[in-house]
């Protein structure tokens, strides 16, 4: 068998690129100094559903109001999660157990209180009618509902009536789409066709293995955009009342 | 059909593993022979989008495709030539579209070989269509329709039998985005070996019944899942290291097929048939250099080592500049087939095939555990357990843990985060259940309540 030292046929980018610091390091920089929502922020991070649990049980106690944690301790931790996948320093998984963590303190908080908590705002996530790729949707689904929005989920394959039914319904401050085909992509066309015939103008954020932006910015409700973990951006930027032209403006980078 | 366990390797030594030989030749179509001392491109395509839009129109679709295609390899002086259609949802919803895609793009190739001689031969792969929107049912209507399918397909043309089956896939999905290895082997190595084996006793008997080649399965669902969230080197979304592993234990899935009966060639984005190659002495089909239509990957040259047939996984027909795209990618990986076949002839396969494998080798994980002399090792593992599912799983993603870290101390470069994961899902692998009774009653409780798709009853469970 021949083998050779591969020194001058390939270059392994991603070592030359690795920070020397290790993710644990940069976060501790960026957790929360105060010694409660700081144990609540580390919680999140590390992903352990029990200590987030425990460490909210533990400032609750100590007379903190329940639902204020969400933004100032579950919110932050996860802003450091964000922030560190960012920077190509922690992985999807590690993200996506984060959120489940996040997500279980958010229920947490909210059992605890007696007030009403409001979501940031309501999203609907599908994939487009015959396609069944739907891993993208999922994690997309995750990092949103991680980030404070409540996210009613269609599920794959979804009719175009359905999805405007659910518009109807719900009156979303956004739709997220996945398409992974471009033999299934076309429906966003319609599902924007069908808003604008209602009088609709909700952004319909379109993403997914085929989707282009060239493609979406044929249609007038279409924001393209190509990372999951720019989703919860782009609902902030809404929420900031950015409009479907600002959201292109500033997400579409091709 | 009765299943065939694999107790030991068909190939004695991982040397012996060469492009364009396979113990097991398999003959088909029109005069053509499958591992018999040469390659063949396996071309593959997609219609446009709007071609679907009744049977007359994707009939016509794939004429043009079939013809496109027949007339440049004799253009170009090409002696042999596989056709592959991948069913688009509705061929294989309406049994009879695909029977009259088959019936249509036989009639066309039988042309070409009566005129020329070459060699050709067509595979259908009917979709998956067992997932639908809510839940996933594997063993009721919708598996009806793919037998008909089958059934239709079989006795109109289609000289080849393949599906890329969803089995384990809700488990999976949801065990990949959480690192979890438990849910891997289980989704995998349990649940996508059991359902391969289901579907494949009845494709098996489907193409005994009309005398035609049930070829093989592929862990795309899985494996390729892994890989496409890995994705390049500066991805960083899942370790690569990671997705290698999933590889491995693939490879116990995909073997369930030729267990059940498939002889080969197994379908080309089987990134794992090195294994099953050395394991069942099959001939296999990939795709590297010559899919980068459809995806990018990390061994591009490497797939080719152990080729029979020399895949494209798929292009939209359209025009190019060299003529329809079908027609450039076919003339491509004909063109790859006429370097291998030389180097065949010249007596120095060998030295080419190592060529291709090193010069990807150390690009990644995935390709450093895929390349023959690995691959072969992980085989070794699998069937050093043929009656324990479980632990021929459970050994290969140990195995290929080993293998990487191994590396590690020569040319394979990892880096830390790599380093850290590997020896994670090591240990994880290794705090596993020991036996498969007591591992499969954990996870059907795990699994029940973690994801709400997963139902027992598809599994037989
Ligand atoms: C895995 C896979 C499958 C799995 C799906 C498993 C699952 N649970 O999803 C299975 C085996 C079931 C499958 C089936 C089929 N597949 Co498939 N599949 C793939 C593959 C290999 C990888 C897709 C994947 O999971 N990628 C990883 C995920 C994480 O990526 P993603 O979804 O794009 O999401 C990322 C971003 O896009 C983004 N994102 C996602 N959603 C959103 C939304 C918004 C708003 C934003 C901003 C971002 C965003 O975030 C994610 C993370 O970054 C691709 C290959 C490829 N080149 O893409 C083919 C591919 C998509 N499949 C293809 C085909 C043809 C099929 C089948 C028709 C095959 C068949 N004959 O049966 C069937 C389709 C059935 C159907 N009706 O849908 C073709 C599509 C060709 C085309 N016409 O465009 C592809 C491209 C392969 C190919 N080259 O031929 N497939």
């Amino acid at each position: 068998m021949i083998d050779i030292n591969p020194k001058n046929i390939l270059i392994r980018y991603n070592i030359l690129v690795e920070s020397d610091m290790t993710p644990e390091e940069v976060a501790e920089q960026l957790f929360p100094t105060d010694p409660y929502i700081r144990q609540i922020a580390k919680a999140v991070f590390e992903g352990d559903e029990d200590e987030v649990v425990a460490a909210l049980q533990n400032t609750i106690d100590s007379g903190v109001d329940p639902l204020s944690l969400i933004n100032d301790a579950l919110m932050a931790g996860m802003e450091v999660v964000s922030t560190l996948y960012d920077y190509g320093l922690l992985y999807l998984p590690d993200v996506i157990i984060s959120a489940q963590a996040m997500i279980e303190g958010i229920e947490y908080c909210k059992e605890q209180s007696k007030q009403v908590h409001e979501s940031k705002g309501k999203i609907i996530s599908y994939v487009v009618e015959g396609d069944i790729h739907d891993i993208g949707k999922k994690i997309v689904t995750v990092l949103l509902r991680a980030n404070g929005y409540e996210v009613i989920d269609l599920g794959k394959d979804v009719p175009v009536e359905e999805v405007v039914a659910a518009v109807k319904r719900e009156k979303p401050i956004m739709l997220s789409g996945t398409a992974l085909m471009t033999t299934t992509m076309h429906a966003f066309k319609d599902v924007n066709s069908r808003l604008l015939a209602s009088d609709i103008n909700v952004p319909v954020v379109c993403g997914g293995g085929a989707v282009t932006q060239d493609f979406v910015s044929d249609y007038d409700l279409g924001v393209y955009c190509e990372e999951a973990a720019d989703v919860p951006k782009i609902a902030d930027s809404i929420l900031q009342g950015l409009d479907i032209r600002k959201l292109r403006d500033t997400f579409h980078k091709h | 059909m009765s299943v065939k366990r694999y107790s030991s390797m068909e190939y004695d030594n991982f040397e012996d593993l060469l492009f364009g030989h396979s113990k097991y030749p398999v003959k088909t179509g029109l005069n053509l022979e499958i591992g018999a001392g040469y390659t063949t491109a396996e071309i593959n395509y997609a219609p446009r989008p709007d071609a679907a839009e009744n049977k007359a129109t994707l009939v016509n679709e794939y004429e043009r495709i079939t013809r496109d295609i027949m007339e440049r390899m004799v253009q170009v002086g090409f002696p042999s030539i596989v056709l592959e259609t991948e069913h688009v949802q509705q061929m294989t919803h309406n049994p009879e579209w695909g029977a009259d895609i088959a019936t249509a793009q036989k009639a066309i190739m039988e042309e070409y070989h009566d005129e020329y001689g070459i060699k050709c031969a067509l595979r259908h792969t009917v979709g998956d269509v067992r997932g639908d929107r809510e839940r996933i049912d594997l063993r009721g209507d919708a598996y009806s329709r793919i037998l008909e399918s089958f059934e239709q397909i079989a006795s109109s043309g289609a000289d080849m039998l393949s599906i890329e089956s969803l089995g384990g896939k809700e488990v999976f999905d949801h065990s990949i985005l959480r690192n979890d290895m438990r849910g891997v082997v289980f989704s995998v190595g349990i649940l996508g070996a059991l359902d391969v084996e289901y579907i494949w006793k009845d494709i098996c008997s489907i193409a005994k019944k009309n005398k035609v080649v049930p070829a093989g399965d592929t862990a795309c669902a899985q494996a390729n899942t892994a890989m496409f969230v890995a994705g390049g080197l500066l991805d960083f979304k899942l370790s690569h290291s990671v997705a290698s592993v999933v590889r491995a234990i693939s490879a116990s899935r995909s073997l369930a097929a030729y267990e059940a009966g498939a002889v080969g060639p197994g379908k080309d984005c089987g990134y794992e048939n090195n294994i099953i190659k050395a394991i069942t002495g099959y001939p296999i089909s990939q795709e590297g250099k010559g899919s980068t239509c459809a995806h990018s990957d990390l061994m591009g040259n490497m797939a080719m080592q152990c080729c029979d047939l020399w895949s494209n996984e798929s292009v939209e027909y359209r025009g190019d500049f060299g003529g329809t795209t079908v027609q450039c990618w076919g003339e491509t990986l004909s063109y790859d087939c006429s370097m291998m076949n030389t180097a065949l002839e010249a007596g120095v396969g060998k030295t080419l095939r190592d060529v291709l494998m090193v010069s990807d080798r150390y690009r990644d994980p995935q390709a450093f555990i895929l390349s023959y002399d690995n691959a072969y090792r992980i085989g070794e593992v699998i069937t050093a357990h043929p009656d324990d599912m479980y632990l021929r799983a459970k050994e290969a993603g140990m195995k290929a843990c080993e293998l990487i870290e191994s590396g590690s101390e020569g040319f394979l470069e990892l880096s830390k985060f790599e380093k850290a994961t590997i020896k994670k899902a090591r240990n994880d692998l290794k705090s596993l259940d020991e036996n498969m009774e007591s591992f499969i009653c954990n996870c059907l409780d795990i699994y029940s309540s973690e994801v709400d798709t997963f139902d027992p009853s598809n599994y037989g469970l």
